[in-house]
């Protein structure tokens, strides 16, 4: 367990004294859906949101938005603000790449203990699938890597996450095996999702010998790009309260933020990325007072099968370099050890950041998750992770508040 | 008439700061930035040194350019249309004898005869009149 974190206490008090919930989640369906803007399923999404809580939308006062990789504005939140008809009293956009969801959660909260809102609206959605140009993905390529000294020699979004997963194999000795049995579990899980995208059963093999997009990954090991939206509603016990919500409250137990670097060019060794996991994880677990072992369920962010390990292990769940055969023995399943991303995450369900693992997660902790439901799901973990395993952001959410 | 050849791949975007970088590469030198107050290089060139010197009395050291291979990724896919023909080619991030990383090409081999720890050398790809890359091959 690391040192005592500065601060960690202070958030205690913070969230103890205002128990910052989720009340309320929603999402679109999710695929290739070629009609709809993106500013058409962030609006989608919060309908659902606000209907789930049973409020009324007069009653959001406050607005998290993120970004659009089709959608350019440089003021996201209040474009939309407008789109949808709204005047939120606090409104920010977080924009820290997949590490925006969960932070999206941490950044109400703030507002919310802070006076600036009572019942804050998160939202994200795009048509990343069907709207984004080819020059729009080329842009997105190159916001990965430094457009002076990377870029030129040809790094794509996956070669960048190849890199991180060849060091990996190459500092523990571990198998390309190990990788592609998290691209199974994934896909095991969404099979149990019904708004999810590729639910047919896959095999280690088939991951290994799917397309090579960057050696050591292949196809099955990146993300699939998907259209849709989600939301979620953060608010307080009090207030969900006062407004009638009927829905099981998740609160919101601790969060925390961890930086490594931006640019691949200027990461010293894999430790460096471990630090920066477990900084994030440390900071929402001292905030909680909870440990690993507390957590009955997590929600990692998996752009590509690495990224599951190298959390799993910076996080604290298993040592160093045993990450791959805590997946290859199908520990991250559902009625096992530590179900992870029980919706099927970023490799088989959708691709929306994680705001589909923070809303799973919320779905767990009421137990309203359906054939995906764990049992005894009291506490989850989710964490995010923006550019290539750069920028970290975890929060815990718990079925009681702290006490 | 001599085939024009045209580069059509992404080109550096310059700033004002790494003028020496480029213009040593052109000359076939890697140059390095170094921290005259700390002695210490970095990578990628910055206006401002990111130690906590945040020193702008930099200087630019000729590089042994030698290193080794630190990671590696064998590309199969391009960035965009212009790399067509191109994979299966090598993004790596070489270990300089300086002590500083830099993303590069290894060039001149079997992108599979690559590995962690081999020991590499600077080539200059003149990819226009203008820009020149520095690439890596293996030492033979």
């Amino acid at each position: 367990m690391a040192s005592n974190i500065p601060g960690t206490q202070e958030a205690r008090e913070v969230l103890k004294k205002h128990k910052i919930v989720i009340a309320g989640v929603g999402e679109t369906e999710q695929g290739k859906i070629p009609d709809r803007s993106s500013f058409h399923f962030l609006s989608q999404a919060s309908k659902l949101a606000i209907e789930d809580a049973g409020i009324k939308k007069t009653d959001v006062d406050g607005l998290v938005t993120a970004f659009s990789l089709v959608e350019h504005t440089f003021m996201h939140c209040t474009t939309f603000a407008d789109y949808f008809g709204m005047k939120p009293k606090f409104f920010s956009s977080v924009a820290v790449g997949g590490a925006t969801a969960v932070w999206m959660a941490a950044e109400a909260a703030m507002a919310i203990a802070s006076g600036q809102a009572e019942v804050v609206l998160c939202v994200r959605g795009d048509n990343t699938l069907s709207g984004i140009s080819s020059s729009g993905m080329l842009a997105l390529i190159r916001e990965m890597c430094h457009g002076e000294f990377e870029f030129p020699y040809g790094l794509t979004t996956p070669g960048g996450y190849a890199l991180a997963a060849q060091r990996y194999l190459h500092d523990f000795g571990a198998t390309r095996e190990q990788l592609a049995a998290v691209a199974v579990t994934m896909r095991k899980h969404a099979a149990l999702k019904e708004n999810a995208m590729n639910k047919e059963p896959l095999t280690i093999e088939e991951v290994i010998n799917s397309r090579v997009i960057a050696e050591p990954l292949t196809k099955y090991d990146c993300s699939i790009i998907s259209d849709g939206g989600a939301a979620f509603i953060v608010t307080t016990e009090e207030k969900a309260k006062e407004l009638g919500i009927e829905n099981d409250l998740a609160y919101l137990l601790g969060m925390g933020q961890g930086y490594s670097h931006q640019y691949m060019t200027t990461l010293e060794n894999l430790d460096q990325i471990y630090n920066a996991i477990n900084t994030s994880g440390q900071k929402a677990f001292q905030t909680a007072g909870l440990t690993v072992d507390d957590v009955n369920l997590a929600y990692l962010y998996d752009c590509f099968t690495i990224t599951v390990l190298l959390e799993l292990e910076g996080l604290g769940f298993v040592p160093k370099g045993e990450g791959g055969s805590f997946a290859l023995e199908g520990r991250m399943e559902i009625g096992k050890d530590l179900p992870v991303n029980t919706h099927g995450g970023l490799l088989s369900q959708a691709h929306l950041g994680a705001m589909h693992h923070v809303v799973e997660a919320t779905l767990q902790i009421r137990g309203d998750a359906g054939p995906r439901q764990v049992k005894d799901a009291d506490v989850a973990l989710v964490h995010g992770n923006g550019g290539i395993v750069s920028a970290h952001s975890t929060i815990l959410l718990g079925k009681e508040p702290l006490s | 008439m001599a085939e024009e050849k045209t580069y059509n791949k992404p080109l550096p975007d310059f700033r004002p700061e790494t003028k020496p970088y480029w213009e040593g590469a052109k000359n076939h030198a890697l140059v390095l930035p170094r921290s005259k107050e700390t002695g210490k290089f970095f990578f990628y060139p910055r206006a401002m040194s990111p130690g906590d010197d945040m020193s702008e009395d930099l200087e630019w050291v000729k590089a042994s350019g030698k290193g080794k291979v630190w990671t590696y990724a064998i590309h199969h896919m391009g960035p965009s249309k212009a790399y067509k023909g191109d994979p299966p080619y090598v993004v790596a991030l070489i270990e300089l004898e300086e002590g500083v990383k830099m993303m590069s090409n290894v060039v001149d081999v079997d992108p599979h005869d690559v590995f962690i720890g081999m020991d590499v050398e600077v080539v200059y790809d003149d990819v226009t009149e203008e820009v020149t890359l520095p690439k890596f091959k293996p030492v033979k």
